[in-house]
């Protein structure tokens, strides 16, 4: 079976070496996110995942949520598990202390949440909607709302979920049917069928607060329509304990190829009393922030999932004995050489490892930025880094899920037929790793929305928090020797980043169905440009402490770097081709011939 | 008949005193006449008070402070005898017969034989007028009828009556069309002449529809403004600028003089709402507010309309009517929608256009005249008889019969054919008989849309076009959004500079029938591209336009601009690269780079230095032509004229001023005409200019502007690269620099801008706003 050991040394790296901590500390409410109290919070949130999640990741997978007359009873071990999360505070760690949250910095949270993935993206499924659901109410719903709700949300002894996809409708959310209807006391009756709803019902909380989207009477056709309700399971009785059962009930719920201890749902709403949250007409933009922070969250998936699967393949490519190495034996006294000495081995470990230790920076990077974002004093500095997180979110939910899928089939790859087989666990990953490239929003959709949205917003101004940083860190470093093979890489990289958007922008404005064509390849160059830009400056940092190297830690940061600068940034090239090249292939191609 | 030189002005309030200062634009002698003042010892002052008052109005009604000169102030009783050597008298005094007719009395005792005399009633039928004055005065007596304000509305409605002399007519009109600048339009003398007879029922069912079908103020405005045509004030915001409480009185003299069986007074019902809203005060922009006003309590400004229902305000909000999105499809598509403004749409289309087509001939002999006097009068963007167009003519009788609405004998004349049609290239209407006329232009007007009708381009992009305007003259005409100067339009010009030598074209005319010539370069796209910090193509891209430009200006044939609107950046430097101008009178040229962060940089601060140091009124020395252009270039001065623009040397005394737009592209041809014989291109040239001294001077007055908070931080950074290019960098002051040498440091100075923040933070707000930022 795969272990698996928090990697804490290159979480301290990148929280503490790689970014200026004191920006975070600076932030008002993060005043004590030092590295003092950061260190032990990582260490505990280690042993969390290592020892009550991770052993219940595998037998979730076995037993599965058990559906029976509208309840769902989760694994055996969740239950006990999920109340030590709560207890520790682990679910209201960035929420508002006002709420009973910790306060903590979302740079840090980012990290505790890859470490609950690696450990058990089932259990963090029901961790993570609670806390989209806190943002959506926080910003939005009325100060009524938020003291009756938050705090016991945040607490974790309620949980939350998002109702957003119904039978008709997936993406295009313009269609939805579900129907409220105004009633006593400013509430709604809301009636109608939520499919595919995480968390939608379970057994690891007393209470369960649905966000829902549906249309008011009144509503405008469309995705200008709908409106976004609080719906609980049971309904709050004037002590704020639960009292009345609500009209919203399981009706079943989905057997799917992965995630197996995530409960899916099918919710059906009868007459269920809800509350307006933000101004009727307008629940797509509080379920964007909603989802926005779920989006990160599904990145994340991936980058958790990636850095178990490539533990597991390094443990199976040390242990397991098969071949000799091509330029000679290596261990005349064992029977073979380990899968270890095999290039292609090492270029499977090395992909996964450079994609999980570029991805947490990035994460982290994006962590910041909404500190930043949601904490600052300044303005200035709050758009900016609203216009950063705006930018890389399709970025980080799409190549995070991509390069996390990637990552769990190298490691069924490395270890080959015993990959296959369900008793090593590891086909277990890439089953869980799936869902992420498909919900809170299909890739293809994030690569519409960066190229779509993102890309021409404000004139590009988004672009410009990327952008600039890029050629200015370029032009400052540039005549430093050492750092040579990284800068080289990088501004070849990017310059075909900036040619692909100039063309992308231009073509798309003729006709949109350019930038669609592009969207996929341009969205991946876009992030193995942002992972080059951490790359380069990953190695920089570890250039400079290269002497102070105990554990061969710096060493071998460099090294990923120049992998990843020789061996997986390449990749930008065949991408650029094909982007430059245009839609035309597809779109002539005559429907009736497929 | 005498050409008409000299003009007296009776009556100076609001109308008197716009024509007034109207006839001093155009370099006219003017006269203005009032009452004697009732106080103070200046027996002028009431009409000295008005010409005052010009100075500081806003629109301003003169195109240059100075012509204010050219008005003579005087009162009625002193100085009647100045009357004896006017060659037109126009009366725009009370709507009320006595006086007038008191006054045409005293103008006959005065005024030479051959004199004309105007009035500008709107409502006073001539007839009534003139109906106890000798023939002598009779003949020479006929309504010019201006809209307000007199310099800016296009329309003027010229009116005889049956004593009238033909060459009286001829007279006015070439005063109005050729020195006013105005599109005259010739009634017939009945109630409200065109434009406030269709005008005012117009308003009437807009008005009284919307409180009959529960439609909102904002709905209104939204269905009548864009999707009609309209300007977006629609109804509501039109009836708060023009004042509330005129209404009333309009509709009354309205009511006094139509016929009996007229449409207007079945439409017509007093509105006790709006009465009460008279009472109170609320009579619009000019009282506490209207069916809109802005709330400034608490510190905000906050938009807010009124309720017809409950009279009280909200905060204005976007109408969501799908009808109104449904109009982009076209005006078919608004009427049919179901939904409430489709319906009220159609309500107010139906009355406002059957009402026109039942008024020819009655009002005007075609129905051409009808659709220019709404355009020009009321702004509309399409005459009645277009919409009907728009809408189908056949469709729009049988829609009308079907919901038992007269259906007026032109409408059943027209059966299946349309009210305008294009025949052999040939812009034509259909008239009264029954058969289709051909639209003419007068002598004089030569209209680049009647060229499209009948001719290909020779070239073109989605952004610009060339097109053969007779005589081997080719015109460059922009089409971009708002006409901003992009890679198309770069394009096209360089494509010009091509054709007109291998294809035997001997000039080129830079032109276009937009409101706007050009507001600037298209900077969205240069945001775009400093966003991606794509440095080394916007270099190449500003070095392109320099080029091009400057081979315009170098060009072995010669190159006229004819500009009307706003000139603005990228557009005012393609004018001053050309050879020469024929600018119309409302041509609003300036170099504004600044206001978005940037200097000019195709050549603008090279020509302007070039112009003022040719400036043989500046003392020696390089400094005094450098600190003109800083002072124009680094406060963004736009021109309210090209009158304006000629003392600020975007044009040079050899350019001309056309009054009338549509003569614009005439006068053009013919100086490109004019110049093409024996035409030798200039010479390139060097500049002396003072170097680091220089430079340091202009960054005094920029910290003095910031140490007075007249200028940000980042106007200091701006300015001071103005300055460095203006000073001509760090060239020693005995020596020369090239024009190339100048226009690398325009590129230097723009590039370096172009990568700083708060200059894409400005374009980025004037691109999404339309407004400067103050950063």
């Amino acid at each position: 079976m795969p272990s698996y050991s928090a990697p804490l040394r290159d979480m301290q790296f990148v929280y503490n070496e790689l970014f200026d901590p004191a920006d975070i500390s600076a932030l008002p409410g993060c005043e004590d996110a030092t590295a003092d109290l950061v260190e032990p919070v990582l260490e505990e949130a280690a042993r969390l995942a290592e020892n009550e999640l991770f052993p219940l990741n595998a037998t979730g997978d076995s037993h599965g949520c058990q559906y029976e007359d509208g309840t769902v009873t989760t694994p055996p071990g969740f239950a006990k598990a999920y109340q030590e999360y709560a207890e520790g505070g682990w679910i209201g760690l960035p929420c508002d202390p006002k709420y009973g949250g910790q306060g903590m910095p979302g740079a840090l949270n980012v990290l505790m949440e890859e470490m609950a993935c690696s450990a058990n993206v089932s259990f963090a499924t029901y961790v993570g909607l609670t806390r989209g659901a806190y943002r959506a109410i926080n910003t939005f719903a009325s100060e009524e709302l938020k003291e009756r709700y938050l705090p016991k949300m945040v607490s974790g002894i309620w949980s939350g979920t998002m109702c957003l996809t119904e039978p008709q409708c997936g993406t295009d959310l313009g269609l939805i049917r579900t129907k409220a209807v105004p009633a006593e006391n400013g509430s709604h009756q809301l009636t109608g069928t939520k499919i595919f709803i995480t968390a939608g019902e379970h057994d690891l909380t007393e209470n369960i607060i649905h966000l829902v989207l549906a249309r008011l009477p009144d509503a405008p056709p469309g995705i200008k329509g709908i409106s976004l309700f609080l719906v609980p399971k049971f309904l709050p009785n004037k002590d704020g304990d639960i009292g009345e059962r609500n009209g919203m009930r399981c009706a079943r719920i989905e057997n799917k190829m992965g995630i197996k201890a995530s409960a899916t749902c099918e919710m059906s709403l009868e007459n269920a009393t809800g509350w307006l949250i933000g101004e009727p007409h307008k629940g797509m933009r509080a379920m964007f922030t909603m989802m926005n922070d779920a989006r990160l969250g599904v990145g994340i998936q991936g980058l958790g999932i990636g850095e178990s699967a490539y533990q597991a393949a390094v443990q199976y490519a040390k242990d397991r004995q098969q071949g000799r190495s091509l330029s000679g034996t290596q261990y005349p006294d064992q029977p073979a050489d380990p899968l270890l000495v095999h290039p292609d081995i090492r270029r499977m470990l090395l992909t996964m490892r450079a994609f999980t230790e570029g991805g947490r920076a990035l994460s982290v990077w994006i962590g910041r930025n909404i500190d930043i974002r949601d904490r600052s004093n300044n303005p200035q500095a709050r758009k900016e880094a609203d216009d950063l997180v705006q930018l890389l979110t399709p970025l980080v939910k799409s190549y995070l899920s991509e390069a996390g899928h990637d990552a769990a089939q190298m490691a069924v790859q490395v270890y080959g037929g015993h990959g296959y087989i369900r008793d090593n666990g590891v086909e277990q990953y890439a089953r869980d790793a799936r869902i992420a490239m498909i919900y809170e929003g299909a890739n293809g959709i994030q690569a519409l929305d960066l190229v779509g949205r993102k890309l021409p917003a404000h004139m590009g101004r988004y672009l410009r928090r990327f952008f600039h940083p890029v050629q200015k860190w370029i032009d400052a470093n540039t005549a430093d020797a050492t750092l040579q093979p990284f800068i080289l890489p990088l501004a070849k990289a990017f310059g075909r980043l900036q040619i692909a958007t100039g063309q992308i922008a231009q073509a798309g404005l003729k006709n949109p169905n350019e930038a669609g064509a592009a969207s996929s390849e341009y969205l991946k160059l876009f992030a193995l440009v942002a992972l080059a830009f951490l790359w380069a400056q990953m190695a920089k940092v570890a250039l400079s402490k290269k002497e102070t190297d105990e554990e061969g830690f710096y060493q071998a940061k460099i090294a990923t770097a120049h992998f990843f600068m020789e061996r997986v940034l390449p990749q930008t090239g065949s991408l650029f081709s094909a982007i430059m090249v245009g839609g035309k292939t597809m779109m002539e191609f005559p429907d009736d011939a497929f | 008949m005498p050409v008409i030189r000299k003009v007296a002005v009776i009556g100076s309030g609001v109308m008197g005193s716009g024509i007034a200062a109207q006839a001093a634009n155009a370099g006219l002698e003017v006269i203005l006449l009032d009452i004697v003042a009732n106080e103070g010892a200046d027996r002028n002052s009431v009409a000295a008070g008005a010409v005052q008052r010009m100075r500081k109005t806003n629109p301003a009604p003169l195109m240059h402070p100075r012509n204010a000169a050219r008005i003579r102030p005087g009162n009625l009783e002193d100085h009647l005898d100045w009357l004896s050597d006017c060659d037109l008298v126009i009366e725009v005094v009370l709507e009320n017969l006595e006086i007038k007719r008191d006054l045409y009395r005293k103008i006959d005792a005065h005024r030479r034989a051959d004199c004309i005399v105007t009035s500008n009633t709107s409502t006073i039928p001539l007839d009534h007028l003139v109906a106890d004055m000798p023939e002598g005065f009779r003949q020479h007596f006929a309504v010019t009828h201006f809209f307000n304000p007199p310099r800016y509305m296009r329309l003027l409605e010229l009116v005889g009556g049956p004593d009238t002399q033909a060459e009286v007519i001829s007279s006015l009109r070439d005063f109005g069309d050729q020195l006013l600048g105005k599109s005259v339009v010739d009634c017939k003398d009945t109630p409200g002449f065109i434009a406030n007879r269709i005008g005012i029922l117009w308003m009437g069912v807009a008005v009284r529809f919307a409180f009959e079908d529960g439609i909102t103020v904002e709905e209104a405005d939204a269905v009548i403004g864009k999707p009609m045509g309209i300007p977006k004030t629609g109804i509501f915001g039109l009836l708060d600028l023009v004042g509330i409480d005129l209404q009333p009185h309009v509709e009354r003299s309205m009511l006094s003089l139509l016929p009996e069986n007229d449409m207007y007074r079945s439409i017509h019902r007093r509105s006790e709402f709006i009465e009460k809203m008279i009472a109170d005060g609320y009579t619009g922009r000019k009282g506490k507010g209207g069916f809109y006003r802005l709330n400034r309590s608490d510190g905000g400004k906050v938009k807010e309309a009124l309720d017809l229902v409950t009279g009280e305000y909200h905060r204005a909000s976007k109408p969501t009517l799908e009808s109104v999105e449904a109009a982009r499809a076209g005006l078919r598509a608004l009427v049919d929608h179901p939904d409430r403004g489709g319906q009220y749409a159609w309500r107010v289309l139906s009355h406002t256009l059957s009402y026109a087509a039942s008024l020819v001939p009655e009002i005007a002999d075609d129905i051409h005249a009808v659709d220019e006097a709404m355009k020009n009068g009321y702004a509309w963007k399409w005459g009645p008889f277009e919409l009907i167009d728009k809408l189908g003519a056949r469709w729009f009788t049988e829609r009308l019969a079907a919901e038992g609405m007269a259906v007026p004998t032109l409408l059943e004349k027209v059966g299946d054919g349309s009210f305008y049609r294009i025949e052999g290239g040939q812009l034509q209407h259909f008239g009264t008989d029954g058969s289709y006329h051909d639209v003419k232009r007068a002598e004089g007007v030569l209209l680049l849309s009647d060229i499209k009708r009948s001719s290909e381009r020779v070239a073109g992009n989605g952004s610009a076009s060339l097109w053969d305007i007779g005589d081997k003259v080719l015109c460059l005409e922009f089409h971009s959004k708002m006409n901003a100067v992009d890679e198309g339009i770069m394009m096209m010009a360089s494509q010009a500079l091509k054709i007109i030598p291998a294809q035997g074209y001997e000039a080129l005319v830079i032109h276009n029938e937009g409101t706007n010539f050009s507001v600037g370069a298209n900077v969205g796209l240069a945001l775009f591209a400093a966003n991606i910090a794509a440095w080394p193509k916007i270099t190449e891209s500003v070095k392109q336009g320099q080029d091009v430009y400057k081979n315009l200006k170098f060009a072995p044939f010669p190159v006229i601009g004819a500009p009307s609107g706003m000139a603005l950046g990228g557009g005012c430097e393609i004018l001053l690269h050309c050879d020469a101008l024929e600018a119309h009178a409302e041509t609003y040229m300036g170099l504004v780079e600044v206001g978005v962060g940037l200097v000019p940089a195709w050549g603008g601060c090279k020509e302007m230095l070039l112009r003022w140091s040719d400036n043989p009124k500046h003392a020696k020395g390089p400094m005094p032509a450098v600190s003109k252009v800083f002072e124009t270039v680094a406060t963004a001065t736009v021109a309210k004229s090209a009158e304006e623009a000629r003392s600020l040397l975007y044009l040079r005394p050899g350019d001309g001023i056309v009054m009338n737009r549509d003569r614009l592209l005439a006068r053009a041809k013919e100086r490109a005409l004019s110049m093409a014989k024996d035409y030798t291109p200039p010479e390139p040239r060097e500049l002396r200019l003072p170097g680091p001294s220089g430079e340091a001077a202009m960054t005094l007055v920029l910290n003095d502007f910031r140490r007075a908070g007249k200028a940000t931080e980042h106007d200091v950074t701006v300015g001071k690269k103005l300055a460095h290019v203006l000073a001509g960098g760090k060239v020693d002051p005995t020596d020369t620099l090239t024009e190339d040498k100048v226009l690398g440091l325009e590129r230097t100075a723009i590039v370096s801008l172009l990568r700083t923040s708060p200059t894409l933070d400005r374009i980025e707000h004037m691109l999404e706003t339309g407004k400067p930022l103050r950063n």
